[in-house]
């Protein structure tokens, strides 16, 4: 275990303790050692140190262009996508170093899943657009294939809406209902891990409320890491917080202590509005 | 207080009467001039498809589409020619459309800017402009001269390699249009690279890859240099592509020089059968974009 | 609490000012009521007698006119981290400098029907508790105006010093009743003085923790030294 991560909370009140003690407690679902990552020559993470504990919402906070998207996409090796963008240090998932080569990056995805802040329906029907990513990585018949769409529909409150058109196409549903579909898409392939993108950026609120509601639920069964630029999210969404300045990670902390007592002063002049 | 007081209408400045007739005679001048531009244009489009109608009209008969050409005042029609064009066109496309699709997605997804594909699309670039008789020669020294005859299929070589280049160009222009977090939402699912692009990039551009290909039918359909050192041209009805065929544009060129009444006449009822078709092409492509974007 | 760089939203600094001004304000007006009832009961002057309850009217607006800032904020601005912890602390403060009006005015409106005792008892005991008292109230204050966290622990510290004063004064009151029952109304007036007065150094404490919890973020224990046997009641 890192020094970094490991630090003793103080004590704040009696609830910030006991949920620091139980996300400490929680199993580590990755961990990020001495993380850099470089956009070419130019140098977008320095030294990330910070685990993301099973079975939890950690929300990713900072200015634009602070790494906080940039450290996402590492965990799932979007960046590979593009060359001249490489990462280097550790990351473990599921006790294996991601960024090593030799890696099936296509398994890897498939138990990484990510959400992105636009809503990304394929152009096919709704009903494909789940079953696309299960046909990727399992062969299953027919009526499993339904059952398993219908339940992916279920998870994410979309099913009552969609039920009787699952053959329309996806791009005809609100953007609300798109990224729902989406986060059912990628629940759908039974991943460990859920990264989301500012997932609710692009929607309206109660179209985010939902979705709010939705990660609230799916936190039982997935760790989901959230990046978001709107703090309140952060504030009821995610279990800790790590704020992310200029490549840094500044602090991390639970989502409480983080709210209400940060320990550095650029976090704190960061989330009460006195940047800059 | 009083520096603060002043209104910012009140610090605009005064614009005088005179700037603003001065802006209103130039926009109605501007707009007089599109007018009249459009309504030239207008004109010259409708006098030809009016002269087409007034002297292809005429000699739109059953028998036209019965009969294969034949000598002058024989009762020739235009079936073979007809035929062979549709012959020529579909082997064209079938042949450029694959070639010019998998072009257009390399240039798109893999070549991205590499040398490779910079050189790919400068010379599919060149070829969209070469001047359609260089094409027919060349096909003339590649499927011509080494086998001693004319033949449909070379005619369908050359209108394929006129094809090509316009299926090539829309295909990476309509791929590029897909958005990349589209692309990444798939690779994010797990999907190797090619079944993204085959199964998400090509179906979310497929409307547009069709107008190109749809264009590059209107296009091609209607050429007659590459034909004329390629497919020759054939009075007799033929459906061998081994040997010299018969096609609209050329029996119209034929027919068109001769002193003949009937195959004037039928000169002008291939080119409104031409120019029909081309037409019917461009309505499917301008009513598929509509329906493709909503 | 006004350490840091300004916020972006200009307005949203101009209305924690304000904030701030309007308890600041407050802890100036109990801190003179608590002295004029101090002096109404120890000089026995009268006009200083009417004084807390005529301030009180002021107190409990002020009290209202920063709650429903603190709300406004709350509400508009979704204040976080030591903006939240001010306003929470300020909501709070001015609840106890409420309170503190409240004693003040209650130990005015006795201070006239207590008399000096003659020989065992004079002032002394209770003057010594309202110096130490006022003093509290007084730091307490300077804590919240100036962010000073060393300032407040100090304060929740040194209330043991009244918590035991006030033991010593009611122990010696029982005996003196038991002694002399005809003494025992004046008696009971001066200790509901004390146990009012015991009760402002409460509230300072309170002030202090809130303070020090603006400051830090930190909380402090739950449990505060205290002196004396007397337990705690209303």
């Amino acid at each position: 275990m890192n020094e970094k991560t490991m630090q003793v909370t103080p004590s704040v009140d009696a609830e910030t303790d006991a949920s620091a003690a139980s996300l400490s407690d929680r199993p580590i679902a990755i961990q990020v050692n001495d993380l850099d990552f470089y956009y070419g020559k130019s140098q977008a993470l320095h030294g990330i140190n910070m685990v993301f504990p099973e079975r939890s919402v950690t929300g990713m906070i900072g200015p634009s262009g602070c790494g906080k998207s940039t450290l996402l996409r590492v965990l799932n090796r979007m960046y590979d996508l593009y060359p001249g963008q490489r990462a280097t240090g550790e990351v473990i998932f599921s006790g294996q170093n991601i960024l090593g080569s030799g890696l099936d990056l296509n398994a890897l995805r498939s138990r990484v899943g990510m959400v992105f802040q636009k809503p990304t329906p394929f152009p096919m029907s709704i009903y494909d657009n789940i079953a696309f990513g299960i046909r990727l990585h399992e062969r299953v018949s027919r009526s499993e294939m339904d059952g398993r769409v219908e339940d992916a529909l279920r998870r994410v409150a979309l099913w009552p809406e969609v039920k009787d058109r699952l053959q329309a196409s996806a791009t005809a549903l609100s953007g609300g209902q798109q990224q729902r579909l989406c986060i059912a898409r990628t629940i759908a392939v039974r991943p460990e891990v859920i990264l989301l993108d500012e997932p609710t950026s692009a929607l309206d609120p109660v179209s985010t409320a939902r979705i709010e509601e939705l990660l609230d639920e799916l936190k039982t069964e997935f760790t989901i890491a959230i990046v978001t630029h709107n703090m309140q999210q952060a504030a009821r969404c995610a279990d800790q917080v790590a704020f992310f300045y200029l490549g840094e990670l500044v602090e991390v902390d639970s989502t409480a202590r983080m709210f209400t007592a940060p320990r550095e002063s650029r976090t704190q002049d960061y989330i009460t509005g006195r940047f800059g | 207080m009083m520096a603060q007081a002043v209104s910012p209408a009140a610090q605009r400045p005064q614009r005088s009467n005179f700037q603003a007739v001065q802006r209103r005679i130039t926009d109605k001048l501007a707009t007089g001039l599109s007018w009249l531009a459009m309504l030239i244009v207008v004109f010259v489009l409708g006098s030809i498809l009016w002269t087409l109608l007034k002297n292809g009209l005429p000699g739109l008969t059953a028998s036209l589409f019965t009969h294969s050409m034949g000598a002058p005042d024989t009762g020739g029609g235009l079936a073979n020619a007809i035929v062979g064009s549709l012959l020529q066109t579909g082997l064209a496309i079938l042949l450029g459309a694959p070639a010019g699709l998998l072009t257009g997605i390399f240039l798109a997804e893999y070549g991205a800017n590499t040398k490779l594909a910079r050189t790919v699309r400068f010379v599919s670039d060149m070829l969209l402009s070469a001047p359609s008789i260089l094409i027919g020669l060349f096909i003339y020294m590649l499927l011509v001269e080494p086998f001693g005859h004319f033949s449909g299929f070379s005619g369908a070589a050359a209108l394929s390699l006129m094809a090509m280049p316009i299926i090539v160009r829309t295909t990476e222009d309509m791929l590029r249009l897909v958005p990349v977090s589209m692309r990444e939402a798939g690779i994010a699912l797990g999907a190797a690279k090619w079944r993204v692009i085959l199964f998400i990039c090509v179906r979310a551009a497929r409307g547009g890859i069709m107008t190109g290909v749809l264009l590059a039918i209107a296009r091609v359909a209607g050429e007659t240099a590459p034909l004329l050192f390629t497919s020759l041209g054939n009075s007799e009805w033929s459906l061998d592509m081994r040997r010299p065929m018969a096609s609209l544009p050329v029996a119209i060129y034929q027919y068109a020089g001769s002193a003949y009444q009937d195959w004037m006449q039928q000169a002008w009822t291939g080119a409104l059968l031409v120019t029909v078709g081309v037409l019917i092409i461009n309505i499917v492509v301008r009513v598929g974009i509509r329906g493709g974007r909503t | 609490m006004g350490n840091e760089p300004a916020h972006t939203v200009t307005r949203y600094d101009q209305e924690l000012d304000r904030l701030r001004g309007l308890v600041a304000r407050m802890g100036g007006l109990v801190e003179r009521q608590t002295a004029r009832a101090i002096a109404a009961v120890v000089d026995q002057d009268e006009d200083a007698a009417l004084e807390p309850p005529e301030l009180d009217t002021e107190v409990d607006a002020l009290e209202r006119e920063a709650e429903s800032l603190a709300i406004r904020i709350l509400a508009l601005r979704a204040p976080m981290a030591v903006d939240l912890r001010v306003i929470i602390a300020v909501l709070k403060i001015t609840g106890d400098f409420e309170r503190i009006g409240d004693y003040a005015s209650s130990i005015a409106r006795r201070a006239l029907k207590v008399e000096p005792l003659d020989g065992a008892l004079s002032f002394g005991a209770l003057r010594n508790m309202a110096r130490l008292v006022q003093e509290n109230l007084h730091s307490a204050i300077e804590a919240m105006v100036n962010n000073d966290s060393e300032c407040a622990m100090q304060v929740w510290n040194s209330d043991t010093a009244i918590d035991e004063l006030y033991t010593a004064m009611f122990r010696e009151l029982v005996t003196y009743m038991m002694e002399d029952p005809r003494k025992i109304s004046p008696c009971i007036h001066l200790l509901f003085v004390a146990k009012n007065l015991e009760r402002i150094g409460d509230h300072a404490t309170n002030i202090a923790e809130r303070v020090y919890y603006a400051v830090t973020g930190e909380m402090l224990p739950a449990l505060r030294p205290r002196g004396g046997a007397a337990k705690k009641s209303g």
